[in-house]
């Protein structure tokens, strides 16, 4: 095969059992990557298994242009049950590891069982070996992951890990490779901590081969020179992010806060991101084979050196109300070393920093910590309780929602949740596309899609982006933020974009967010890569395909229309300040987006519900009998 | 005759391997870093990264261990090749090299050696840093000694204690 290396390996934990099987069948339907990985675990995981349970299936998915020589060849989908929403898990990480996996041999990991004591794979070329891991336990990630090499004796070892969060099963554990890349969210490290397995190393000396390779040198040359003239390649390649969080606050699409409101004058006159970079990058990095180095290597003298990307940027100021850098900074390394998703974290020291701004709680509940907003003690003392299980940090582990619990039912009330996660960190009430594409998505954070991005980028152009928007998503008003009409279909569209990227085992940002907004270039890279002839709509046809699977797995897991749902607040609380002051959802308007959203799709109104007619179409009759006609 | 040589900035690199991966496209028609006739040696916990390549040296020690004289320099671009009818596959070159810059294919013994891609480098074309440029010798080493004697004015200041 050209692109895939044709092999999905298994791995049963408790028995101790390799196996493998051809990834051939399944790539006409499914490409890879993301898209397989959905198929994967729809037929590997036992209805009824919960996510700590031996049977949930951990599942690693790489693609057909994963390891390959193009812009953004390093991305990983990782799937499994989700402790924090008992629905599919999702979560992608980038760095080297994916395509070593390929060079080893393999487009897809499949790990079931449980291991009797600690233990992490050794993925050598071909062949695979279950090796002891009793001395890395309590390593944090960066340590293991050296640990690993210098135990093998080879640097090159690519290592994916979890840290002391991960072994002590915090919902929110991620999985961490180099020193920052993470599958952060949905909490794929404590499914990993609960098989016992603390790191999978991969080494491989072998090729992905490629149908066109001529064809593919000249177009993947000429895709690398087109990028370097970009203004976004540009702005990420030498910034990362950090220089755009001020627009993002001052256009009110970053919320401050527990999403208590948009405007901080303080961040928007003074924050402090980019003299930051200026003072401690070191450089800018990307993954494998990325010319477009979107994450930032700093070395800060006394806290320590790291990479990051966008969250934290956010997370651990605007989200905590911190504008002191070191403190950042801090935060970021910490969480990453310990291996819990920043995301979740952050949000869940916002909920803390709020219950105790309205005096719902105070510092008796939590351990004597005087949670102030933006407190330095506070944010990282957290941190350490949560990846520790410790007083109050045990509560957090287990979940905003369980932490609310134990507070009372005023702090349940509080908690900003959709499906077990924090929202994305987005304003919701001002930008419509946000909130519908926040409610309906396949996991409480399934933002940015590209017409959430559309909407900011309006603001530099409104005439033009609506342009954009009609061309692109059949509606101008797509693009205007205020607006509720023409989102259903745009947001249909953007998720299928999101999809192709994902399903081929390359980096979204390039191709459909930042770079390349639109599918005809990676649909380009396949062909070539492959040998296949696919045309742009039966790309977005398997993409449809994807999106319905992954919702019938969800279905078959209880959900429905009434989970596609965002906290009351939005509906409740207007912006108070700022560029969208006095904005809200409208309850009417937002619930006729989803019925718009629901029909395009072919979906029942009332239920959310795929319908069989749809199911068929798509070629998923034996979901629809599984799934429709159960008691 | 202007020779041009590849020059290795280690301070610019930022550890992607598009040179690693571009050049098994190139020379072997699929993707394959293993493959690669440059390859980045990664401290990533550091953020550092240094790419190895030839350095085509004036008196190559691959030349001058191959019993079957099948490694040469081109003359038109400077680079030292292998002529692989001559080669026996014995990898003297391999263990030769001061610099461990000639590399072997793991899966067939063939020596991997950079050709300059005959005077247009593929790894110079995707380098997003700049850290691998395809240079002129003599504009660089005259480069280098202007940089060079660009300290010496702030040494002789020092040495006679002038403020700056």
């Amino acid at each position: 095969m050209f692109g895939w290396v044709g092999k999905i390996l298994r791995v049963d934990l408790t028995e101790k059992k390799i196996t493998t099987e051809p990834t051939e069948p399944y790539v006409d339907d499914y490409i890879g990557g993301r898209g397989l990985g959905v198929r994967l675990i729809y037929d590997n995981f036992v209805p009824g298994t919960e996510p700590f349970d031996p049977g949930n299936p951990l599942i690693f998915n790489v693609g057909p242009l994963t390891g390959t020589a193009m812009p953004g060849s390093g991305r990983v989908d990782v799937t499994a049950l989700s402790p924090m929403s008992r629905l599919r898990a999702k979560s992608n990480f980038g760095a080297y590891w994916g395509p070593e996996l390929k060079y080893a041999g393999f487009d897809h990991l499949v790990i079931t069982g449980k291991s009797e004591k600690p233990c992490y794979l050794f993925i050598n070329d071909g062949s695979v070996e279950i090796r002891d891991a009793d001395h890395l336990w309590g390593k944090d990630t960066f340590e293991t992951q050296k640990a690993i090499q210098a135990e093998l004796r080879d640097s090159e070892v690519k290592v994916v890990c979890i840290g002391p969060a991960g072994e002590r099963l915090v919902t929110f554990a991620c999985l961490i490779t180099e020193t920052g890349d993470a599958a952060g969210r949905t909490g794929m490290g404590a499914v990993m901590g609960s098989k016992n397995l603390k790191a999978i190393a991969v080494r491989g000396f072998g090729s992905v081969k490629v149908a066109k390779p001529n064809e593919l040198l000249e177009l993947a040359l000429s895709t690398v020179a087109e990028m370097k003239e970009h203004p976004a390649y540009q702005e990420l390649s030498n910034w990362g992010v950090a220089r755009s969080m001020q627009m993002m606050y001052d256009f009110s699409f970053f919320p401050v806060g527990y999403f208590e409101d948009v405007h901080w004058e303080e961040i928007i006159q003074n924050y402090q991101g980019a003299a930051y970079v200026e003072k401690y990058q070191i450089r800018n990095m990307g993954c494998f084979c990325c010319p477009n180095r979107c994450m930032n290597f700093l070395a800060v003298p006394g806290i320590g050196k790291g990479l990051t990307s966008c969250e934290p940027w956010s997370g651990f100021t605007g989200g905590v109300w911190n504008l002191d850098m070191d403190v950042f900074w801090e935060a970021t390394l910490l969480t990453n070393r310990l291996g819990i998703d920043c995301t979740e974290t952050s949000a869940s020291i916002g909920l803390l920093m709020e219950l105790y701004h309205d005096g719902i709680i105070t510092a008796k509940d939590i351990d004597g910590v005087k949670m102030e907003r933006g407190s330095k003690e506070a944010i990282l003392t957290t941190i350490k309780k949560i990846a520790a299980r410790e007083g109050y940090g045990d509560l957090l582990a287990q979940g905003q929602k369980a932490a609310a619990k134990s507070f009372g039912s005023a702090a349940i009330e509080k908690v900003d949740q959709v499906k077990g996660l924090a929202p994305h960190a987005y304003e919701f009430r001002a930008y419509k596309s946000a909130a519908l594409g926040q409610a309906v998505g396949h996991r409480g954070d399934p933002l940015p899609l590209r017409v959430n991005l559309l909407e900011v980028d309006w603001h530099h152009a409104p005439e033009w982006f609506q342009s954009v928007a009609a061309q692109q998503f059949g509606s101008e008003e797509a693009a205007i933020p205020s607006s509720y009409q023409g989102k259903a279909l745009a947001t249909i569209i953007s998720e299928h974009m999101e999809r192709v990227p994902d399903n081929m085992g390359v980096c979204k940002w390039l191709y459909g967010l930042f770079l390349f907004q639109d599918v005809e270039r990676v649909t380009a890279f396949f062909n070539l890569v492959t040998g296949k002839e696919l045309e742009v709509p039966q790309i977005l046809k398997i993409s449809e395909r994807v999106r319905n699977l992954e919702r019938m797995f969800d279905v078959r897991q209880g959900l429905r229309r009434d989970d596609d749902a965002l906290p009351r607040k939005f509906f409740e609380q207007p912006l108070k300040k700022g560029k969208y002051k006095g904005a809200v959802l409208e309850k009417e308007k937002f619930e006729q987006m989803k019925d718009e959203y629901y029909s395009l799709r072919g979906w029942d109104k009332n239920t959310g519900v795929p319908t069989r007619e749809k199911l068929e179409e798509l070629g998923l009759k034996d979901i629809a009998d599984e799934v429709l006609e159960a008691p | 005759m202007m020779i041009k040589t590849l020059v290795l900035d280690a301070e610019k690199c930022s550890g992607c391997r598009s040179c690693e991966a571009y050049c098994s496209l190139k020379h072997e028609g699929e993707c394959a870093p293993s493959k690669g006739r440059i390859h980045v040696v990664k401290w990533e916990q550091e953020g550092l990264f240094v790419p190895i390549n030839c350095m085509r040296c004036q008196e190559p020690a691959c030349e001058m261990v191959c019993p079957k004289r099948a490694t040469f320099r081109n003359y038109t671009t400077g680079a030292m090749e292998v002529d692989p009818y001559r080669c026996i596959g014995c990898m003297s070159c391999v263990f030769a090299c001061p610099f461990g810059a000639t590399f072997v294919d793991k899966d067939t013994g063939k020596v991997l050696k950079c050709d300059l891609c005959d005077g247009d480098p593929t790894c110079v074309k995707v380098c997003p840093t700049g850290a691998l440029t395809f240079e002129e010798v003599s504009k660089e080493t005259y480069l280098k000694l202007l940089a060079n004697a660009d300290r010496i004015p702030g040494l002789v200041r020092k040495a006679i204690a002038v403020e700056e």
